[in-house]
């Protein structure tokens, strides 16, 4: 898909939905079945097999078991009755003032904050940049037969970003010695309480790291001995599997101790652990919580790179620099927009399962003082879609043979515009009486119906429908298409969309006459509509472009300079973006460490305000951002490989069957 | 971020454009050196200066504190980095080095102006911060109803109300129930009037049967439905008559919000509600407090009136054993009191005059309850008026007067064609204000006036 490889493109595309729908699909289906109908009830059944032990042992005994039995605060069994666990912990401490420390200078909740922020902007780039590499690294070796050429340009494309990654990596790691230090000075009280529940954990946690760093160091620094031979490449390329697999876990360890915070399961409501470690670990929100950071972690990663490279781009002194940048950008944007579209889809299943937790949560995220946040959120998503639109509108400028579809571009702005407008509209918002008794109610009489969910979804299925339909039209750009069912499969494709958007504003219209439960189950519909245009819709178009001819090469290195900004929009939006999302996830707990179970009685438990939140947001965007140039520069001083020659005009990526 | 503190985003920004400064200083040095016939004496001159000026005002921003740090960076930095800029320009031009920057420098400028931007919108959106609710403290002495039913509001919409902000207490119920028949929020019912249907819902055939029979047990709350006397003992009530009353209905409500579900307010068919048992975590009412909201729900809709009311007070609940009771946090002893060394808006919002009056100048302050302050063109004609009986003689002490004498002039409601009630304005400002806030705020109301074209 990326080169001339004409297997590159499936191996690639086919990768990438693999992985997402490893990730998504399993997960979403199975979890509700994995969590209550099987797990539960293995747990359900062990525990009532310890509790009869104990209670015979009690009975052979001197009377009464020694072991206490305890509810758990969130799992059931199968009955649906709270299941219990053997005490097996203290209970949560009240916390007081001498639990907590402060400087002077800042409030300890913003140096948390700050702290804790980078070390996940962080992790979420060596995260993401294995994936990169083993992809690319697979195409590459995938390609080398038959594109020599194009399959070291693959090769050193992961060689780069393995470089920059490996100072990042070591970045990272201080920076979490850093927030753990300020969890262990400034909130030692609750750090205590979370380590002896997490005890394990951490150690399992610390043992992962030294074996991520092994394997990371092995893949960096063996690559290119390990290149030389065919057999040894492939060792090679496994070695990143082994990479992103350790990581992974790495990451759900870690992302276990912040859905504890949120949703805690595993204890009583004493705060008491119950002898279950998985429990804990494997609390409700785990999963979702997950698999929308493996995606955020894509789109950020992608964000990164495509800034990375754009940068290079500008600084380019040789055409070929340019051509070989501008490449990479697109790889980068190409990888961040395809982890984009299926984010919004987590984050549902996401608050599904904030609401299955707690309905009071879910209200206080979307229509309580967390709501203006979310209309943020939808400003950015809005955003998001904005500059990977304009991108991929500029991107198509320089793709020859696009003029055919270019005048498509104004009206799908145009719908973006209104999808956007419909998408950012609140629900209800803060007013004033007088404000109130002006609009005759919290919700304005016509305006107030695109406040709804029903037309929600339909704003975001149609804008990620537009995305889908606006990158079939840059793949095929530059296309002439030959086979006889040409006309056939361009009425295919344009019948699937006009039917994909009727049915998804049919069904948001249809939402407005069913009451509220019946309706939230027609965002599935919805979703799975969208979803369709992207699988059939890429399907059909790929299957067009067998031995079409071309009406040229794409011309790399002139992407606009619009474009070339719209990569840093989206790289500061995702970045923005992430940090807002994540404040969001933990400041619903409002004033609990651990919600309803640990109490944050320090001077810092208020929310804060937008404003200031916003403030914060923007510090930590430009902060990072910071760090992230010279960890670059850092990674530049170790030398540069000759560049290798770019092929002359290099097809434009999904263009090459 | 305290007040006292410094500004996180804007203090690193100074430090940015500290670098900034030095950059641009070595990029021109290394331009003149690079080239012959450049006044090396004079650009390196300039941009030293610009550099050390620079660096002396990021110095600066770290003695001041948050809200000065802001003047000064937007009344002063920025001006010198933009100056900076174009002389940066300038020097570029006029010497036919480059046509522009360096990338990372419009990269940098990129990010920074894209991200304050959106820190510029999170602020420019309407400001709320929530703090946490009042940890429980035993009730000392004596309380009257009224102090009681206002300890219930207290709960259910918190201590402090600031103009523009929807308020919620300890119980959050305002997050889901609106009180106000005007409120529409339709997650859950309002509750204006909950006390008269209380007396008839309970005779209903609908909660006699729906969505489970009297007698039947609740599991997910563990309450018997319509059992007064099988309350949990810690919330039973102990004094009445021996049948359900509108009082055992609205505990139920909150101790068990499934053993009714109102019509259209329910999930899976109106028999489960999303409402969460208000005497469990997170909510976790005591028996006073939950005696308390509803002492405030039976009275709120017959305002000083309390005859009503059926729960009793806590000295004089049999079953109250040791009362605790959210407790009202200010920042003094719990009582308001303003010094004057607040500025103007903190004063107005700390002592809630934007709940009942509009104040030009006062962002959020537009009450309708009372009387639109545009005191510099109406007290004047106030104390022309016949019906005026106060003492004033000029603007200044007939605002002073109406804030310690409210009832000394009604004003005429011209909208509504009648009075604004009497009696709605506290008297205790005299309590609350020292010499010195009673004058800064005179002095201020005295200037107020209807905006230009109002």
């Amino acid at each position: 898909m990326l080169g001339k490889n004409k297997r590159s493109i499936t191996a690639f595309s086919l990768g990438l939905i693999l992985a997402m729908a490893m990730y998504l699909v399993p997960g979403m289906t199975s979890d509700a079945i994995a969590k209550e109908a099987f797990a539960e009830q293995v747990f359900a059944e062990e525990a009532f097999a310890k509790e009869v032990l104990a209670e015979e042992e009690a009975a052979e005994g001197e009377g009464e078991s020694e072991v206490e039995w305890s509810q758990d605060v969130f799992y059931k069994d199968w009955e649906g009755n709270p299941l219990k666990g053997p005490v097996s912990g203290f209970p949560a401490p009240e916390l007081d003032e001498s639990d907590y420390n402060n400087y002077e200078f800042a409030p300890s909740r913003m140096l948390l904050w700050v702290a804790n922020q980078q070390h996940l902007y962080f992790g979420s780039f060596v995260l993401a940049v294995p994936i990169f590499c083993m992809l690319i690294e697979f195409i590459g070796i995938r390609s080398k037969e038959e594109d020599p050429v194009m399959s070291a340009k693959y090769d050193r494309l992961a060689h780069d970003l393995m470089k920059v990654s490996l100072t990042a990596y070591s970045w990272t790691a201080i920076l979490g010695g850093v927030l753990l230090f300020t969890f262990i000075t400034l909130f030692p009280g609750f750090f205590k309480y979370m380590a002896g529940i997490f005890r394990p954990v951490m150690h399992v946690y610390a043992l992962m790291f030294l074996a991520e760093s092994g394997v990371l160091y092995v893949y960096y620094y063996g690559w290119d001995k390990m290149s030389s031979d065919p057999f040894l490449k492939w060792v090679h390329c496994s070695l990143s599997v082994l990479l992103n697999l350790i990581g992974t876990i790495l990451m759900y360890l870690a992302n276990s101790w912040a859905t504890f915070m949120q949703a805690p399961g595993g204890i009583d409501s004493e705060g008491r652990f119950l002898g279950n470690i998985w429990h804990v670990i494997h609390s409700t929100l785990w999963n979702p919580v997950g698999v929308h950071r493996i995606l955020g972690n894509i789109v950020f990663g992608g964000g990164i790179v495509g800034a990375y490279a754009a940068y290079h781009y500008l600084t380019a002194k040789t055409e070929e620099e340019r051509a070989h940048y501008d490449w990479v950008c697109y790889v980068a944007m190409f990888i961040a927009i395809f982890g984009l579209i299926p984010l919004p889809f987590a984050g549902y299943w996401l608050m599904k399962e904030v609401y299955a937790f707690r309905q009071q949560m879910g209200i206080t995220l979307m229509g309580g003082i967390m709501a203006w946040l979310f209309i943020i959120q939808a400003v950015m998503i809005g955003l998001l879609f904005f500059g990977a639109n304009s991108y991929l509108h500029n991107g198509m400028a320089r793709v020859k043979g696009s003029h055919r579809y270019m005048k498509y571009c104004k009206y799908m702005i145009l719908l973006l515009i209104c999808c956007f407008t419909m998408w950012m509209t609140p629900h209800t918002i803060v007013m004033t009486p007088a404000e109130l008794k002006a609009m005759g109610g919290a919700q304005h009489p016509v305006v107030g119906h695109f406040g709804v969910m029903s037309a929600k979804n339909t704003a975001v299925n149609l804008m990620i429908t537009t995305t889908i339909l606006c990158f079939l039209l840059y793949q095929k750009a530059n296309k002439k298409i030959t086979v006889p069912w040409a006309t056939v499969g361009n009425c295919w494709i344009a019948a699937i969309f006009v039917g994909a958007a009727l049915n998804i504003i049919f069904l948001g219209v249809y939402g407005y006459f069913l009451p509220a439960n019946q309706r939230v189950g027609l965002s599935v519909p919805q979703v799975t509509t969208t979803l369709t245009t992207l699988f059939a819709g890429t399907a059909i178009n790929i299957s067009m472009f067998k031995d079409s001819e071309s009406y040229g090469d794409i011309q790399w290195g002139t992407q606009s300079k619009v474009g070339t900004y719209a990569i840093f929009l989206l790289a500061i939006s995702f970045t923005w973006l992430m940090g807002l999302m994540g404040y969001i996830r933990s400041a619903v707990r409002l004033f609990w460490h651990v919600t309803e179970v640990v109490r944050d009685n320090s001077v810092d438990a208020y929310t804060l305000t937008i404003g200031e939140a916003g403030k914060m947001l923007t510090f930590n965007t430009l902060f990072v951002w910071v760090q992230f140039v010279v960890v670059f520069w850092v990674g530049s001083l170790t030398g540069k490989k000759a560049v290798a020659k770019a092929p002359e005009g290099v097809p434009v990526p999904a263009q090459q069957q | 971020m305290l007040p006292e503190q410094h500004d996180i985003l804007f203090s690193f920004i100074a430090i940015l454009f500290g670098v900034f400064g030095i950059f641009v200083f070595g990029n021109v040095i290394q331009a003149c050196r690079e080239r012959e016939g450049l006044n090396t004496t004079l650009w390196g001159g300039i941009f030293a200066g610009f550099a050390l000026a620079c660096f002396l005002m990021t110095v600066h921003m770290f003695d001041l504190v948050q809200a000065d740090q802001l003047a000064f960076f937007f009344g002063t930095y920025v001006w010198v980095v933009v100056l900076l800029l174009l002389t940066w320009g300038m020097f570029f031009k006029s010497n036919k080095i480059e046509s522009q920057s360096p990338p990372i420098i419009r990269g940098m400028f990129f990010w920074t102006v894209v991200s304050l931007s959106l820190a510029g919108y999170t602020n420019w959106l309407p400001q709320q911060r929530s703090d946490p609710p009042p940890k429980e403290a035993a009730i000392v002495g004596d309380v009257t109803m009224e102090e009681f039913a206002e300890m219930g509001r207290v709960i259910i919409f918190g201590a402090k109300q600031v103009a523009g902000q929807k308020s919620i207490g300890k119980g959050q119920c305002p997050l889901c129930h609106g009180f106000d028949p005007a409120d529409h929020m339709g997650r859950c019912p309002n509750l204006f009037g909950v006390e008269k249907r209380s007396h008839d819902r309970v005779k209903e055939e609908r909660y006699q049967n729906l969505p489970m029979k009297i007698g039947e047990t609740e599991p997910a709350a563990g309450i018997v439905k319509g059992k007064y006397d099988e309350i949990p003992e810690e919330y039973r009530r102990q004094h009445g008559p021996d049948e359900l009353t509108g009082e055992d209905y609205i505990r139920e409500s909150m101790m068990c919000p499934t053993c009714y579900v109102v019509e259209g307010f329910g999930g899976a068919g109106d028999t489960k509600s999303p409402m969460p048992v208000i005497v469990k975590p997170p909510i976790s009412l005591s028996r006073v407090e939950v005696n308390a909201v509803i002492a405030y729900l039976q009275s709120k809709d017959t305002p000083g009136e309390f005859a009503s009311v059926t729960v009793p007070l806590p000295q004089d609940d049999a079953g109250n054993t040791g009362g605790a009771i959210a407790e009202v946090v200010e920042e003094d002893d719990g009582a308001i009191f303003v010094t004057g060394k607040e500025d103007i808006p903190t004063m107005i919002n700390k002592l809630g005059c934007p709940l009942c009056h509009t104040i030009p100048g006062i962002e959020g302050a537009v009450g309708e309850l009372g009387p639109k302050l545009h005191e510099k063109t109406n007290a004047p004609n106030r104390i022309k008026d016949p019906n005026y009986k106060g003492t004033a003689t000029n603007t200044k002490e007939y605002v002073r007067e109406s804030i310690l004498n409210p009832g000394a002039y009604v004003v005429f409601n011209e909208e509504a064609g009648e009075a604004f009630p009497d009696g709605l304005m506290p008297t205790t400002f005299s309590e609350q204000l020292s010499v010195q806030a009673m004058d800064k705020l005179v002095d201020f109301i005295s200037q107020t006036e209807a905006p230009a074209g109002s």
